[in-house]
């Protein structure tokens, strides 16, 4: 049995983009079980550009579960915009999990919108100034909270979602001296403490797709600059014995090809 | 690719500057713009949600920086269904 997943991050919606992804997402019910959005939905989080999120990627017909990003803080109206996500049948996720039951199991999602610091041998420390410890501490607290809900979850198959990237891989194409404001390896350590199956993040518009854990679990950088399509599709199953891509054609899935 | 002349070269600040517009200004709201000063102008490339939000960052930036030649290769992201998945064990 294969548990279908579909993402896309950093879609960053305003009225001047209501209407481009919903074609799209029109067919997604024929291809994943679920949709997982990885933060930034909107580009300054009002309120109002919450409800062009829920116009858009409302009323699928499959679960979507999101995480919020930095540009959903921007006017500091998280809670209204969680309200209308949440009314619009959208679970948002925050140092918390939920368990989707799928026709191919149970798929378990833990989610934290994570935050910087950097990655091993070149991060921030909690030290010296309130400011800096604020902020490395920032960081600590939501991998702890992330970690924490990754191994609450009873399920068959667990992903891990945030906006601020785990690892250094999927940020390949952005500037060095910017990792440390794209994630944070304390995410990739929370990821690594529960047996996570994939961890999908967004924020690195420059970035590209493919990474792992350093205790190997896949990342993948779903920021829509990315991925260059309305949505990714990942098959995940106990069955498959290789990393293969498969096409989707009109009438479902046509034979995979490695 | 368009580009647009003005008198002066680019000033180092001036590329500081426009790359914080580009972030802080809430008309404009975008950090996935990549600023990169050339001999002969200041080159914006990226890619955004919209026409309009593209139109909108070179509005704001020849507005606030009349003299600087700014040369754009900004893309709108495609927002077609996917063809292929990615399969994994």
């Amino acid at each position: 049995m294969v548990i279908r997943i579909a993402a896309v991050g950093d879609v960053h919606l305003d009225e001047d983009v209501v209407g481009r992804f919903r074609p799209a997402l029109e067919e997604l019910p024929e291809h994943a079980d679920a949709l997982l959005l990885a933060g930034d939905l909107t580009r300054h989080g009002t309120e109002s550009e919450a409800r062009c999120v829920a116009q858009e990627f409302g009323g699928l017909g499959v679960p979507v579960v999101t995480v919020l990003g930095n540009h959903d803080h921007q006017c500091d109206q998280v809670p209204q915009v969680v309200r209308v996500l949440e009314d619009a049948g959208i679970t948002v996720l925050e140092g918390n999990g939920v368990v989707l039951e799928c026709a191919g199991g149970r798929l378990g999602i833990a989610g934290v919108k994570g935050f910087g610091g950097g990655f091993a041998g070149r991060c921030a420390s909690d030290f010296g100034e309130p400011e800096m410890k604020s902020f490395v501490r920032t960081t600590t607290d939501s991998a702890d909270r992330l970690a924490e809900a990754l191994r609450s979850l009873d399920c068959d198959v667990l992903v891990a979602l945030t906006h601020y990237s785990p690892v250094p891989d999927t940020l390949a194409g952005e500037p060095l001296e910017i990792y440390p404001f794209l994630g944070a390896y304390q995410l990739g350590q929370a990821i690594d403490s529960a047996p996570t199956a994939l961890a999908l993040h967004g924020h690195a518009h420059a970035g590209t797709e493919r990474g792992t854990t350093p205790g190997g679990v896949r990342v993948r950088n779903v920021a829509h600059p990315v991925i260059k399509q309305a949505y990714s599709v990942f098959h995940l199953g106990d069955h498959l014995d290789q990393h293969q891509v498969s096409r989707i054609g009109s009438s479902g899935m046509e034979r995979s090809w490695s | 690719m368009t580009v647009h002349r003005g008198a002066g070269p680019p000033d180092e600040y001036v590329e500081a500057e426009i790359q914080r517009m580009l972030t802080e200004d809430p008309d404009v709201a975008e950090q996935g713009i990549t600023v990169v000063r050339r001999e002969r102008a200041l080159v914006l490339s990226g890619e955004v949600e919209s026409p309009h939000r593209r139109e909108e960052i070179l509005r704001r930036v020849a507005e606030r920086f009349p003299d600087v030649p700014i040369t754009s290769d900004i893309g709108v992201i495609r927002t077609q269904a996917p063809t292929q998945v990615e399969e994994l064990p």
